[in-house]
């Protein structure tokens, strides 16, 4: 402060006196804030091993942060901290954040979770610690076959499940039994009962599902071409079976939804989740293909006029195919740089634990991964339709494992959506085939 | 249009408007010494250095760093990071996505500029003239403008929803069609949709750029005109419009450097979808950079964005340019 006066008489007029004094003000101001800080944080060491866990927010009743405090309560040898990323809508951001901090391998993140699609490109990279010496053959085996095919890169278990969600089809109980129709469960039981309720007058739609270009399509796309008995990649990662005939036969029906049984109204194409689930909710459809979030607003009376109408059940499939449902979900991840990493395994093991699967169930409603914690009678009281989720789960199909499914996506989600709008569906599938060939090679 | 102006304006009102200005100016260029003015320009310099620096910092350095990785096999996911000279733009050029992209672009700037331009042209001419709560309503209409893109996006996904939107339900309740539109979900019709939602959200900020323009051109000039007998059509056509066309020019250059980057509307509405019809430039460099965190490719587009921009601001500058010495002459 002191030679601002001086400085002030010689040269410097009353306005600007008072931006010098204003900064000099300020800067005292901030001082003792800056050293505040510094000394918070060098106060922490108390001889635990200290672990930083990133992931992207969920909460209901509880949150992660208060499950990470009991964790650190449990017992007296790790620490974590919590830091909480952008919640899941803004995945991009999570996506952005988790590359620009994980991908940085100085260790300043130990444990996170990512969304299941993003395993394979963290793999790739050599950013995820492979888990096969801490996890046995006999542990896998407790979760859903699919979600450890997901948690898988080249034969390394390189995540572990937290938990899952998928599609499933959505029905209207009440429409199906005065009609006396059975729960379809090939595409062509779901076209004929679509076609008999909506000629009865009883529904305006058949069957609604996402087509907008978008993540959400190729979800949809994995349904319909895996219930043919086809696939969008190799096992290898490196085949692409988008334009074998099984893949033409599903996008072929998704197609004729719209444009030949007439059980599916054209604008699904610019739909994601949320414009398919308000007509649904508000009765004007027999069946929807839908993440699980949809039951509980169907269920609620004040956004839904189908409460207590409404059922789930695994998604049809074609003749000779089996019924799959697309998985979603976050799941966890050691960082390959992190200087902890025994801490970080027994971190992950006690999140990804029956017990703590079922307390994310029950107060923050992530289903879990584990088959077992299904039949667990708590959940079945804390939440009755996540307990009804067990088949769907079952038949979970991963997205394709590539390390560069950002690419593959993008690409699908343009040339499936054209297969869609012109017709041209084997065209629009060998285009796409050329295209991510050339990409993956 | 300019011609018949100098014929019908009086040439003194049309000296006396521009002769001030340059009087001034010459006389301070002839006033002062050559010294004088040296030391005047190294004092200026030094004050604009400040400016110079911050406006380098925020413009020239991020075009030199993309122009620099669009020459970059850049991807963070797969850790790639080498000089690949024109690689990035052979690929571009071979692009169909982006072709069809830079197309759809070019197509929405010009489309919504025009129409946001004609448009705030009349509403500007009637906010113009005096009527009972003319200030509210100059006020009001800058609301669709103030209203967050993304809000608005989601207003218009609701109003154009081709099942339940309320567009669809007017348009069937007054027999204007027989059955709903599908505006979103079909590749014709999209793009217009998404073009109506900007002029929606933007013509009124066109009309207040030129309103402003309008209150510039003095009222005699019109008053002289009306004396001389001109109708309410000749004073627009040959007095205001003429004397306007700069600032609307100016608007419409600086409406259509906006519209080029036009981001939120097809993101949010369609994705870019259906079957890439309403995909831009912004939302396939989005796609590249940010969800592919292919940042090199991604450099690419931005540049070809750069360039593509950089010339529609030349166009418009040389038209303006043109215009200009049309009228003083």
């Amino acid at each position: 402060m002191e030679p601002t006066p001086t400085l002030a008489h010689k040269t410097i007029h009353r306005r600007g006196f008072l931006k010098f004094g204003g900064i000099a003000l300020g800067a005292a101001a901030f001082a003792p804030a800056l050293s505040a800080c510094g000394g918070s944080a060098s106060g922490g060491s108390s001889g635990k091993t200290e672990l930083t866990f990133a992931s992207a927010k969920f909460y209901g009743k509880s949150n992660i942060g208060q499950i990470v405090e009991q964790f650190n309560n449990s017992q007296s040898k790790i620490h974590v901290t919590y830091r909480e990323l952008p919640p899941p809508s803004s995945s991009t951001e999570v996506h952005q954040q988790l590359v620009q901090t994980v991908g940085r391998g100085d260790g300043s993140v130990d444990v996170f979770t990512q969304d299941i699609i993003w395993i394979s490109e963290f793999a790739g990279a050599g950013w995820t610690l492979p888990l096969d010496d801490y996890i046995d053959a006999s542990e896998r085996a407790q979760y859903f076959p699919g979600v450890i095919q997901a948690c898988t890169w080249q034969g390394k278990l390189t995540a572990l499940p937290w938990f899952v969600d998928a599609g499933m089809l959505y029905y209207r109980k009440d429409l199906l039994d005065n009609a006396g129709l059975k729960v379809p469960t090939t595409w062509d039981q779901l076209v004929s009962a679509s076609r008999t309720l909506q000629s009865a007058g009883k529904t305006k739609f058949g069957f609604l599902w996402q087509g907008k270009q978008a993540e959400v399509l190729l979800c949809d796309l994995v349904e319909f071409v895996g219930s043919a008995g086809g696939g969008i990649l190799g096992p290898d990662g490196k085949t692409v079976k988008i334009a074998d005939p099984q893949a033409v036969q599903a996008v072929q029906f998704m197609y004729d939804t719209m444009n030949k049984h007439g059980i599916t109204p054209k604008d699904v194409l610019s739909w994601d989740e949320e414009p398919s689930r308000r007509p649904f909710t508000a009765g004007q459809a027999a069946f929807m293909r839908n993440w699980a979030y949809a039951y509980a607003i169907a269920q609620d009376p004040k956004q839904s006029q189908v409460v207590d109408k409404v059922a789930v059940a695994p998604l049809p499939a074609f003749p000779g195919g089996k019924s799959s449902a697309c998985l979603g979900g976050y799941q966890y991840g050691v960082s390959a740089s992190s200087k902890n990493k025994s801490a970080a395994v027994e971190f992950v093991k006690w999140m990804s634990s029956p017990a703590t699967q079922l307390k994310f169930a029950t107060d923050v409603g992530l289903a879990p991964s584990r088959a077992a914690v299904f039949d667990d009678p708590a959940l079945a009281k804390a939440n009755p339709f996540m307990g009804k989720l067990k088949n769907v789960f079952t038949g979970g199909t991963p997205r394709p494992v590539t390390p560069k499914y950002p690419q593959v996506t993008l690409e699908l989600q343009s040339s499936v959506s054209k297969a869609l709008t012109s017709g041209d569906i084997q065209g629009s599938l060998q285009a796409a085939k050329s295209n991510i060939e050339q990409r993956l090679s | 249009m300019a011609r018949p102006t100098s014929r019908l304006l009086p040439a003194r009102a049309a000296a006396a408007v521009s002769a001030p200005p340059r009087a001034k100016t010459s006389a301070a260029g002839r006033g002062s010494t050559r010294r004088e003015r040296y030391g005047g320009h190294l004092g200026a310099a030094a004050l604009m250095a400040p400016t110079l620096l911050a406006l380098l910092a925020v413009s020239l350095y991020p075009v030199l760093r993309s122009l620099w990785m669009s020459a970059r096999d850049t991807t963070l996911a797969q850790q790639t990071d080498s000089f690949t000279g024109l690689k990035n733009y052979r690929e571009l050029a071979g692009d169909a996505q982006f072709w069809n992209a830079w197309k759809q672009t070019l197509g929405f700037t010009a489309a919504s500029t025009l129409l946001e331009t004609l448009i705030g042209l009349v509403m500007a001419l009637v906010l113009f003239e005096t009527f009972r709560g003319r200030g509210w309503v100059r006020a009001a209409m800058l609301i669709p403008w103030a209203i967050p893109t993304v809000v608005t996006s989601r207003m218009f996904g609701w109003l154009f929803d081709g099942q339940n939107g309320l567009i669809n339900y007017v348009l069937v309740k007054l027999h204007l069609v027989e059955h709903n539109v599908n505006f979103l979900g079909s590749t014709s019709l999209a793009m217009p949709t998404i073009v109506l939602a900007d002029v929606w959200k933007t013509a009124p900020f066109m009309a207040l750029l030129i309103l402003a323009g309008l209150q510039t051109i003095p009222h005699s000039l019109s008053e002289a005109a009306r004396i001389d007998g001109a109708s309410a059509w000749q004073v627009f056509w040959h007095v205001r419009l003429p004397l306007l066309m700069p600032s609307l020019l100016v608007a419409a250059m600086l409406r259509a450097l906006d519209a080029f980057r036009v981001f939120d509307l097809p993101y949010t509405l369609t994705g870019g979808g259906p079957a890439d019809s309403t995909e831009t430039l912004s939302t396939l460099a989005y796609k590249h950079l940010f969800s592919g965190l292919e940042i090199g490719y991604g450099s690419t587009i931005a540049t070809a964005m750069f360039v593509t921009e950089s010339l529609v601001a030349v166009g418009f500058a040389v038209f303006i340019f043109r215009r200009l010495k049309a009228v003083e002459g």
